[in-house]
């Protein structure tokens, strides 16, 4: 069992009713493995149009006696953000609300880096963090009970290696489940006393503290004698246990911290007086380290504190077996037979790519061809999705932060022509993130009369996270309504818009120059096709094949299609000096037909 | 068997290293130990390098290989085989690797050449204790396509004497997941009379 799916098990064992997340690696599959049990179960599944609206409406089944849990990924804690640093005050009601955020230390498939352990200490809610799949599951129906007690969200924190890996998990029984909503108390807000509010929530943390202290979840050092205490969390634990095991280090041993917010003081302390040495094992920032640390103040005697805050192990990336037995190798002075193989020259690197045929790749290669004849004036505010990989495409996509922050972002470069910028702005998202954050950004930029074209590449899918259904998708459950993203373009009433084939690329770099040529708010809606998504639903094209024709290729001097456009279906023949088609790659689609300035492509029938 | 046994799969996004992992997972718990498997995905369905770590043992390990700690590894693409093998590959590793290559994309700049097979080979031998090669292509076009690889290059492993799990248990998981009339179990038989 996987650690996401783990966690999903332990759901339907606590007794979950209502499940709202928005899609994110790698956290996703939390959601998608509930959904597919949903009808089993009677547990209500949604993917959220975002991570703020997800924790809404789960805190709003809570509120409603219906035990709830939203799962987001990292970055998506910050757009719940602003909801939670108030339903943390306002509490959560009987139903009981479990947040499950799944950080990305690295940054593997996310725009940032970035610890969302610290939204639980700035909302002063408790914090969990299995360390095995075991844990993953059977944490859930505890952070449930724990909501339900003392009415607080409670936030189970894991990571990329814990929720994408997999290992054995026991199961426990599923319990029948028959809820029936009840009222809603009458003082869910927290005006006129906020602060009083938040006097009763540090109470409640204060018992919840007390609690983690008598709780079976952190595993405490056995050995008698200890030269260096590691205290660890999550998958992080593995990792330390490995180390020590390949180093042989007799006298090192952990603590395991599963609660770590509130820390357990107690647990906590009387570790701390075993050791001389400590070091810290957690993943992405100090937040343990720097909790315990502030916490041993109240020691007599202080050990010596070792982890990311001193540079024994590297304060960002991603932590590894390697990581931990390099750093307690050093701290004990065990040698050990270190391989550093050094890079061999020929390893040449792959690059992620838009799939062949994918029509994001057409709409970039029209932007640079645009951009080409603006003389660079052009800049393209970018956002998040797989239309993120712009940036690697000749640097097609000039910026890229949160989702939505393209049109926000294109919305202040459209007021910029007053203070001399006289690049042409264009901001670019995709369907999903439409519905996501764009939204406030487009009216802003009518509002305020920006002057910016806003292209909407409109795949009809969440295709980054794997193709889960949103307001504009054009297969949609029974049970849900499709909302459009033209209806909602139009009632905002930009001063400009057109609907136009993202797969024609001539018409599109036509199309792209002149409207960048207009004044004002200028929206293009592309209809374009994740070929993935196709892949999944229609049979592959046959009876067509797309040929070079060798004596109409320039070849070496001119490149274009295996180099610029850089379709995955193109490979250099180095044995002839020519391109070639891979057929089991092509799709078929013939955007390279017109990328080919000398016409050498051409599209044959086979029989 | 050591504990732990370590098994690391390379390819590239789409050749099934994850169903790699599933098949070794299964049949360690045919075989009465404890599996835990570390897929690196995330964004590399888009065409970029996929590693599976499998540990084997008596307890649980942590979900990736330590540097060096590879005991097998199972080559889907040659240069991902030398990409995972100068990172992980160590005085013990045992290389099982396909020679068809996955050509890389140039997306900027100039077109970067593929290395030859030779110098892959050369320099997996280099960092490896043996290096076993597989054609699988022809075989593979024959009764199906290339992406049966994934069980061509299992029935290799379960062949290997210092595979930990017998190729009994491998068929058994393979069987299990794809059915017993899947042409991938005739693609594992196959990887089995190549490396006999």
């Amino acid at each position: 069992m996987g650690g996401n799916e783990a966690i999903a098990r332990g759901a339907l064992e606590a007794g979950i009713g209502f499940c709202a997340s928005y899609p994110g690696t790698p956290s996703t599959e939390i959601a998608t493995t509930l959904q597919e049990l949903a009808d089993e179960y009677s547990i209500y599944v949604e993917w959220s149009v975002n991570e703020k609206v997800a924790l809404e409406a789960a805190a709003g089944a809570s509120w409603a006696g219906i035990p709830a849990i939203c799962s987001m990924k990292s970055l998506g804690m910050n757009v719940a953000s602003d909801f939670l640093l108030n339903l943390n005050l306002s509490g959560t009601g009987p139903g009981g609300l479990v947040i499950v955020v799944c950080d990305d230390p690295q940054g593997h498939s996310s725009s940032n880096e970035q610890d969302s352990r610290f939204y639980a200490k700035a909302a002063q809610i408790p914090l969990l963090e299995p360390s095995t799949y075991q844990e993953a599951k059977d944490i859930i129906p505890f952070a449930l009970k724990l909501s339900q007690e003392y009415q607080v969200p409670v936030v189970i924190r894991s990571t990329t290696r814990l929720s994408h890996s997999r290992g054995l998990v026991i199961k426990g029984e599923i319990p029948k489940r028959n809820w029936s909503a009840v009222q809603l108390s009458d003082d869910l807000f927290n005006v006129p006393t906020p602060h009083l509010k938040h006097r009763d929530l540090l109470n409640k943390m204060e018992q919840i503290s007390k609690l983690f202290e008598k709780s079976s979840w952190n595993n405490v050092p056995t050995k008698k004698e200890i030269d260096v205490l590691i205290i660890s969390s999550g998958i992080c634990r593995r990792y330390s246990e490995e180390a020590i095991h390949l180093l042989e280090a007799e006298r090192c041993d952990i603590l395991n911290l599963v609660t770590t917010y509130p820390l357990p003081i107690k647990i906590v302390k009387a570790a701390l007086v075993q050791a001389k040495r400590v070091l810290f094992s957690e993943e992405i920032d100090p937040f343990v380290e720097e909790e315990v640390r502030s916490l041993a103040i109240e020691l007599n005697s202080i050990p010596e504190f070792h982890g990311k805050r001193t540079g024994a192990i590297p304060a960002y990336g991603e932590m590894s077996t390697d990581i931990m037995r390099e750093a307690i190798a050093k701290l004990m002075k065990i040698k050990f037979d270190k391989i550093e193989h050094t890079d061999s020259d020929i390893l040449i690197p792959r690059p992620l790519t838009f799939c062949a045929g994918c029509t994001h790749r057409n709409f970039y290669w029209a932007v640079r061809k645009v951009r080409k004849r603006v003389k660079d004036k052009l800049v393209v505010a970018g956002d998040i999705g797989c239309y993120s990989l712009g940036v690697f495409y000749d640097r097609a996509m000039t910026t890229m932060q949160a989702m939505g922050s393209g049109i926000g972002v294109a919305s202040g470069l459209g007021q910029l022509a007053r203070f001399g910028f006289d690049d042409k702005v264009i901001a670019v998202a995709g369907d999903s993130t439409f519905f996501h954050a764009c939204i406030p950004g487009l009216i802003n930029a009518k509002h305020k009369g920006a002057n910016l074209t806003f292209v909407i590449l409109d795949n009809e899918t969440t295709a980054m996270t794997g193709f889960q259904t949103h307001p504009g998708a054009v297969h949609q459950e029974p049970n849900l309504t499709r909302v459009k993203i033209e209806n909602i373009v139009k009632a905002i009433e930009p001063n400009f818009f057109a609907r136009s084939n993202a797969n024609s690329v001539p018409e599109l770099v036509d199309l792209l120059f002149s409207t960048i040529h207009k004044d004002g708010l200028k929206v293009l809606l592309l209809d374009s096709i994740c070929r993935l998504e196709v892949a999944r639903r229609e049979p592959a094209i046959e009876g067509i094949s797309f040929r070079i024709d060798n004596d109409l290729c320039k070849g070496e001097k001119c490149l274009i299609c295996v180099q610029d456009f850089a379709c995955p279906a193109f490979n250099w023949d180095s044995a002839v000096n020519y391109p070639e088609i891979l057929e089991h790659l092509c799709v078929k689609c013939g955007a390279c037909i017109t990328v080919c300035p000398y016409d050498a492509i051409t599209e044959e029938k086979i029989e | 068997m050591r504990d732990p046994f370590n098994i690391l799969v390379a390819g590239v996004g789409g050749q099934g290293n994850l169903v790699c992992g599933r098949v070794l997972a299964e049949a360690a718990v045919l075989s009465d130990l404890r599996p835990v498997v570390g897929d690196t995905f995330g964004a590399s369905r888009r065409g970029g390098s996929v590693l599976t770590h499998i540990r084997i043992g008596r307890t649980d390990w942590a979900p990736l290989i330590p540097k060096g700690e590879v005991d097998i590894l199972l080559g889907l693409e040659p240069l991902e085989t030398l990409r995972a093998a100068s990172t992980y590959a160590g005085a013990r590793t045992i290389t099982i690797v396909s020679q068809t290559k996955i050509p890389t994309v140039a997306s900027t700049g100039k077109i970067t050449t593929y290395p030859s097979l030779e110098l892959i080979f050369e320099s997996l031998n280099n960092l490896c204790k043996q290096v076993i090669i597989l054609d699988a292509e022809e075989t593979l076009t024959r009764i199906g396509s290339m992406k049966m690889l994934n069980s061509f290059i299992l029935g290799a492993l379960g062949v290997l004497d210092e595979s930990p799990l017998s190729l009994e248990v491998i068929r058994e998981s393979l069987q299990s997941i794809f059915g017993y009339e899947s042409v991938n179990m005739a693609a594992f038989d196959e990887g089995i009379k190549a490396t006999q």
